[in-house]
């Protein structure tokens, strides 16, 4: 226990004398955060640009008040069709509503796609940004919710069901940093092991280190235990870090407990330092379990609802999403961190993460090599 | 006598079609400084290695301080300390926290201080293992394996890449460990290094060991040629043919200002050489005898340099 303690130890000061890999290990996430949050989190939340042609009927008057009260919607007067479009095509705006009396003289034109839809009253035509199909979908389903319920009132028809939507964490409105920062934190968690791991102990057993360690009677699970606990004890370090400047330079908010934040990082750690170690069994040089690791790594830190969320990702590969392995640990770290959620509703997407670590420890256990 | 610490019988490997070590037995007595000398590629290092539980062997047996290498090469690995070759360290720990890291390794806390002293080390203790200079990483690496007090130490060609100065300085430190009582089986493919720490030296080539003794013994049998230089005062035209005709000569060379006697008995020709000298018939300023070396008897065995 003493020796393992004290491998813990100088495994975790050769780690912190690397200044170089430290300064990145904190730069990296800070600098990816505050890119993605200048993107994507301009204003409290989502909001999208609609351009309304302004009509002349009293049909379009009303339309475009309506359009208006829509909380996240911010309509646009636009003089005529023409400049709507070039407003589109220039990405300003993610749709341009044509209101019925102004459609009706003129037939679909440019290259952006129009959809419609006919009825007695007119028909409401509208143009969307395929350069941006996620967001436009959005926008086109929110649309397509307001049509339905213009409708309802146009013909007096009484609604049978009536949507309530109450906030989700709590009385506070999630702003867009609560929400990244897990995500970060998680994609953190991952790279440590994917990249860091793959790559520490490739290089080692390429310069023959752990084959000097093989030399000693020393039990190989107290040295990878000892190098598995200082990747758990440095990550702790390095998101506590991340989670300050977020804090403090990007008013981000936990509003759950931090031990089971830790807790999660702890497990999200074991498993992939177990992935890194899994790597590094099939790398002859740090540079292959680099690569390998990178190309683990990538698809799930795009994927797995670390940037935004994974309901922005289209329907066919959200089984794919679900089934990797950074989702779930995604998902639990921002429900505690965002939400303040309990535990328990993350449990099976726990197990599953967990899942994983056993095969990967499985494979590298089998796989390993000291030399 | 004791018994021997190391026991190798018939000892095997092979790496796919080549035979790395075919056949190898010796033994190695308890205090002996005991000596691997072959070319590289000879087998030195794959020897080593399975004795030091690092490698299970094809075939054959070896007992280390009475354990079985294929048994339990962990406790093999508990009894002895072992320099590997070009193995690298962890840069970023210093020379003291190394050695405390790899004596936790053995589950015991380091001598640091003393280890430190006697290896020269004292003054980098609280330096960074990457900034050491080659002599002094082997003398860590020596340090390493000691951290234990093992009886026995194996070094895997611990001089290589040293600069003349830090190698004399690592056979003072390898000298002592002999001074100390313990046993070291190291390779070398430095035959004076061999013949300067070597009580005994097997010569390996092709993965067997051609010959097996102390240095003395291996020159008297397998090169028992002698050199008798003569730092010769002037010119001597024609004296060449009278030179070889001298007893037990076998060749003449002349080289520098020297000519060199080879001879399977040096009295003898010394006696002859001096005759010469006296009446005059030869003038020389200086007179060496010239042993073989084991580069010599490596020549002998195997008609090839060692550094071929």
């Amino acid at each position: 226990m003493r020796a393992f303690g004290l491998t813990v130890l100088l495994f975790f000061k050769h780690y912190f004398r690397d200044r170089t890999s430290v300064f990145w290990g904190l730069l990296f996430p800070l600098i990816l955060m505050s890119l993605i949050g200048v993107a994507f989190g301009r204003g409290e939340s989502v909001t999208f640009t609609v351009g309304f042609v302004r009509g002349t009927g009293p049909l379009a008057e009303g339309l475009r008040r309506g359009l208006a009260e829509v909380p996240v919607l911010r309509v646009v007067d636009e003089a005529d069709e023409a400049t709507a479009l070039e407003a589109l095509r220039r990405g300003r705006r993610i749709l341009v509503v044509v209101p019925p009396d102004v459609a009706g003289r003129s037939g679909p034109a440019g290259t952006a796609g129009a959809v419609g839809n006919t009825g007695p009253v007119g028909t409401l035509r509208v143009y969307f940004d395929q350069a941006r199909l996620q967001d436009a979908r959005t926008a086109l389903l929110i649309l397509d919710r307001f049509v339905a319920e213009a409708n309802l009132r146009l013909t007096g028809t009484a609604p049978l069901l009536r949507l309530e939507a109450a906030p989700v964490a709590g009385a506070r409105r999630l702003r867009f940093f609560d929400f990244l920062l897990p995500g970060i934190l998680a994609l953190t968690v991952m790279n440590s092991g994917l990249q860091g791991t793959s790559w520490v102990v490739t290089e080692y057993r390429q310069r023959l280190v752990l084959k000097r360690v093989l030399a000693t009677p020393v039990h190989p699970a107290l040295f990878l235990g000892g190098l598995v606990a200082r990747y758990a004890a440095t990550n702790l370090v390095q998101l506590a870090v991340i989670a300050l400047v977020a804090v403090w330079l990007f008013r981000a908010v936990i509003v759950g407990n931090l031990l089971v934040l830790a807790g999660l990082a702890v497990l999200g750690t074991l498993v992939f330092v177990g992935m890194g170690l899994a790597v590094s069994t099939v790398s002859r040089t740090p540079e292959a379990a680099n690569l390998l690791g990178s190309l683990l790594g990538f698809p799930m830190m795009f994927l797995a609802g670390t940037f935004w969320p994974r309901e922005f990702m289209p329907a066919a590969i959200q089984p794919l999403i679900s089934a990797l392995p950074l989702t779930p640990l995604v998902e639990a770290m921002r429900g505690v961190a965002a939400r303040g959620d309990a535990l328990t509703p993350y449990l099976p997407g726990l197990l599953y993460l967990a899942g994983w670590g056993v095969v990967a420890f499985l494979l590298a256990g089998w796989r390993f090599r000291w030399e | 006598m004791t018994d021997p610490i190391v026991q190798v019988r018939d000892l095997r490997k092979r790496y796919g079609t080549l035979l790395a070590v075919d056949g190898v037995t010796f033994e190695v007595r308890r205090g002996e400084i005991f000596g691997i000398l072959g070319p590289n590629g000879a087998g030195k290092t794959t020897t080593l290695e399975m004795l030091e539980g690092l490698r299970t062997p094809d075939g054959g047996s070896a007992l280390v301080d009475g354990v079985d290498v294929r048994r339990d090469p962990r406790g093999v690995r508990a009894r002895i300390g072992v320099q590997l070759q070009e193995a690298g360290f962890f840069d970023r720990l210093t020379v003291e926290e190394t050695l405390r890291l790899f004596a936790a390794f053995h589950g015991r806390p380091a001598p640091a201080a003393a280890l430190l002293e006697r290896l020269q080390l004292a003054e980098k203790r609280r330096a960074w293992v990457r900034t050491l200079s080659g002599g002094q990483r082997q003398r860590l690496a020596i340090a390493v394996a000691l951290v234990h007090d093992p009886p026995l130490l194996f070094l895997d060609e611990p001089t290589t890449g040293l600069d003349p100065q830090a190698r004399r300085n690592l056979w003072d430190v390898i000298e002592d460990l002999r001074r100390e009582g313990r046993t070291v089986i190291l390779t070398t493919h430095y035959m004076e290094e061999a013949q300067r720490l070597c009580d005994r030296v097997a010569i390996m080539d092709h993965g067997r060991i051609v010959a097996l003794d102390t240095p003395r013994a291996l020159i008297r049998t397998h090169a028992p040629t002698a050199t008798v230089a003569l730092a010769v005062a002037d010119e001597l035209p024609d004296r060449e043919a009278p030179l070889a005709a001298l007893p037990a000569v076998r060749q003449v060379e002349r080289a520098d200002g020297e000519v060199r006697l080879s001879t399977t008995d040096p009295v003898e020709t010394v006696q002859a050489v001096m005759a010469l000298h006296r009446d005059g018939t030869l003038r020389f300023t200086q007179l060496r005898v010239e042993e073989a070396t084991l580069e010599d008897v490596f020549l002998h065995l195997t008609g090839r340099r060692l550094r071929e």
